[in-house]
């Protein structure tokens, strides 16, 4: 059964190479959100097993979508992938109840390997 | 009428994805130096002509600039506007003491300008893998008539903002590309968007 994956990054480049790097292994339904509020939105009305979440993005960033997500007890696995990889920041998004902390430029095989750790694969 | 250059939409997000990640990269290396989060906000990018750049860079109070030459496959100029509101501050995490001699605060400027400029350019050029060489910064006041003598007459500026936490300070990076440089980065990010 497809897992259905929630890729929120404001760049369309960033994306689809998110896209592009998962596993061919696994079948996935992905849907795409351009911000955290479109990304908010959608995690309100659908039910989603994991979530690839960028951080630096408009209206609502990756901090507030994470801090949507904390009090909710029906929450995705949440992946983040980010530029802004200052310590500070992974350590706030950890917090926050993300999985994994994955720099970008993203790396195909640190993907893959998270899925796998995460159970995924 | 105005004279610049426009980037398609898929060209825009990938340079401002680009940006984004050498931002990213930057911040980290001063963030390690001086043990302290820096905000970076979402990359701006757009085509302007010498006077609109003028205003862009102009548009600071109580600022320092500075600027720095960069030859290679793509040439062009970053200009850095420091704020002058919590330098000291960051010249003590830097290791300089107070009070701040003018060496000193120019130093600073200095340093901060070519970490956090030199690491976006260099971000960007590894991930277009374009060779590009950065000269050392000076500092420079703004000249309206000096910038209608620009090289940049079409300047793609892809403006960035660093935000350091536990102090009011704040720079500004701005990118000009001459018309060459820039036709060789669209091809360029055009191959990658394949």
């Amino acid at each position: 059964m497809a897992v259905p994956l929630l890729v929120a990054d404001d760049s369309r480049l960033s994306r689809r190479s998110v896209i592009k790097a998962l596993p061919p292994e696994l079948e996935f339904s992905v849907t795409e959100a351009a911000n955290g509020r479109e990304a908010i939105e959608l995690l309100e009305n659908t039910s989603f097993k994991l979530l690839l979440l960028d951080l630096t993005m408009p209206e609502v960033d990756g901090v507030g979508v994470l801090e949507y997500l904390s009090g909710k007890s029906d929450r995705p696995d949440v992946i983040v992938i980010s530029a802004d990889f200052q310590p500070e920041k992974q350590r706030i998004v950890m917090e926050l109840g993300a999985k994994k902390f994955i720099r970008k430029p993203l790396d195909n095989e640190e993907l893959a390997m998270t899925l796998f750790e995460l159970g995924y694969l | 009428m105005s004279s610049t250059i426009s980037l398609n939409e898929d060209q825009r997000d990938a340079l401002q994805e680009l940006m984004n990640i050498s931002m990213g990269q930057a911040a980290n290396s001063l963030a390690h130096l001086i043990e302290t989060k820096i905000g970076i906000s979402i990359p701006k990018i757009s085509a302007v002509t010498p006077s609109e750049l003028f205003s862009l860079i102009n548009r600071s109070e109580n600022a320092y600039y500075t600027r720095q030459s960069f030859l290679g496959d793509i040439q062009g100029e970053v200009m850095a506007v420091v704020s002058e509101s919590g330098l000291t501050e960051v010249a003590s995490l830097l290791e300089y003491e107070a009070p701040l001699s003018k060496s000193d605060v120019e130093e600073t400027i200095l340093e901060l300008s070519n970490i956090l400029a030199g690491a976006c350019l260099a971000g960007l050029s590894n991930q277009l893998e374009l060779a590009t060489n950065l000269n050392m910064p000076t500092l420079f006041s703004p000249n309206k008539a000096s910038f209608v003598e620009l090289n940049w007459q079409h300047s793609l500026v892809m403006e960035v903002q660093f935000d350091i936490e536990l102090s009011s300070f704040s720079m500004r990076v701005v990118f000009c590309l001459d018309r060459t440089s820039l036709i060789k980065l669209t091809d360029t990010i055009d191959e990658l968007l394949g």
